[in-house]
């Protein structure tokens, strides 16, 4: 193997196991979506079938790497495949952040007149209300939707207050920075190649992801509680999607932690060799710059 | 105050680039870069952080927390 080029992958079957999986799936998701009995439990079987299908395939290809099945060639493509999923990854949340950037800066400002645009008509400030939404309001956070009571029936609540600011998010903001700090010294003790070290950092970085996931349920306890919901306006979409997606790849994170954990208790690295380890160290630091953007920008300024 | 935290942010953005582009290089030298670009990350997160509450503390800047008026 070591002397070829290209390397040419054997024959398996995870991937055909992989899309019975997606496709039990969704046809378990379509048919809770109608009200379908059996849909839920079909759902969660897809689910298992995907869960054992990444198990099953990611193992072996664990099990490949460390019998020295790969060569550097292979080594690279794992870089190379790793650095397309980071900008899937960027690419995905530049989308929810442009979504909250035209929302605040752009779009709200000229439904409420600002700048000579079509929805004014005029340069004249509020004009908007002449000829959409009668006497709306360019505000931010804005939580009502503008004429939706009247297109979907659905009363929205209005006027509460905001999650307090130095409450649970600079609390979660503190804990997420703290778990790249921890990281980052567990990073140190790998490439140094104190084992002891890195397993005590590797368990406080995931002790810390943990926390943040029951803060930020918490959280979203609190605002849900105090009437922000999805439906309150853009800030309740944008908030909602932001934080929600976010926290879906803490879980990710935490859940990718716990493996290389795994894999450092079975002694998969040493302090040169080490991929698996580099790619979960980047996408748990991208998932905490994620953060801190979410923070300062949804919270601060 | 606004622009000094965005400035923060884009080198903050600026070294995750930088260490990516260590994982991809990979080796020795990749490796290397890698750590130190996210060590860098790291510290300027903290800094960040501990400027806003500090600015928060000392009524410079106001956080996103006011009372909505009702339409």
């Amino acid at each position: 193997m070591s002397n070829q080029d290209y390397y040419v992958p054997h024959g398996t079957y995870w991937p055909i196991i992989g899309s019975i999986g997606v496709s039990t799936l969704f046809v378990g998701f379509a048919n809770q979506m109608h009200g379908v009995e059996w849909g839920g439990s079909v759902m969660g079987l897809g689910m298992a079938i995907i869960v054992f299908m990444l198990f099953g395939w990611l193992g072996t290809v664990v099990n490949e790497s460390v019998n020295g099945m790969y060569n550097k060639q292979v080594d690279k493509s794992f870089r190379w495949g790793m650095s397309w999923f980071i900008f899937s990854e960027v690419m995905f949340f530049a989308a929810f952040f442009g979504a909250l950037f035209y929302a605040r800066i752009l779009s709200v400002p000229w439904l409420g007149g600002a700048d000579n645009n079509m929805f004014s008509g005029a340069t004249e400030a509020l004009e908007t209300s002449k000829y959409i939404w009668e006497g709306f309001q360019a505000t931010w956070p804005l939580i009502n939707t503008p004429g939706a009571v009247g297109q979907s029936g659905v009363e929205f609540s209005s006027g509460f207050k905001l999650v307090d600011t130095w409450g649970l998010p600079a609390l979660n903001t503190g804990l997420l920075l703290t778990s790249g700090v921890t990281l980052t010294y567990a990073h140190h003790a790998l490439r140094k190649g104190h084992r002891n070290a890195l397993v005590f950092w590797m368990l406080a970085t995931i002790a810390l992801g943990a926390a943040f996931l029951g803060f930020q349920i918490a959280e979203y306890g609190h605002a849900y509680h105090d009437g922000l919901k999805l439906t309150s306006g853009i800030y309740g979409s944008t908030f909602y999607l932001l934080t929600g997606f976010h926290g879906f790849h803490v879980t990710i994170g935490v859940i990718m932690l716990t493996v290389i954990l795994y894999r450092i208790q079975k002694g998969h690295f040493d302090s040169d060799n080490h991929f698996a380890f580099e790619g979960v160290a980047w996408y748990w630091h991208f998932v905490d710059v994620v953060w801190l953007g979410l923070f300062v920008f949804v919270y601060w300024i | 105050m606004g622009y000094i935290v965005i400035a923060i942010i884009v080198v903050i953005l600026f070294s995750l680039g930088s260490a990516l582009i260590g994982m991809v290089k990979g080796g020795k030298e990749g490796s290397e870069k890698m750590f130190k670009s996210l060590r860098i990350r790291i510290g300027l997160s903290v800094f960040l952080f501990a400027l806003l509450m500090f600015s928060g503390f000392m009524g410079w800047i106001e956080p996103n927390t006011t009372m909505l008026p009702t339409q």
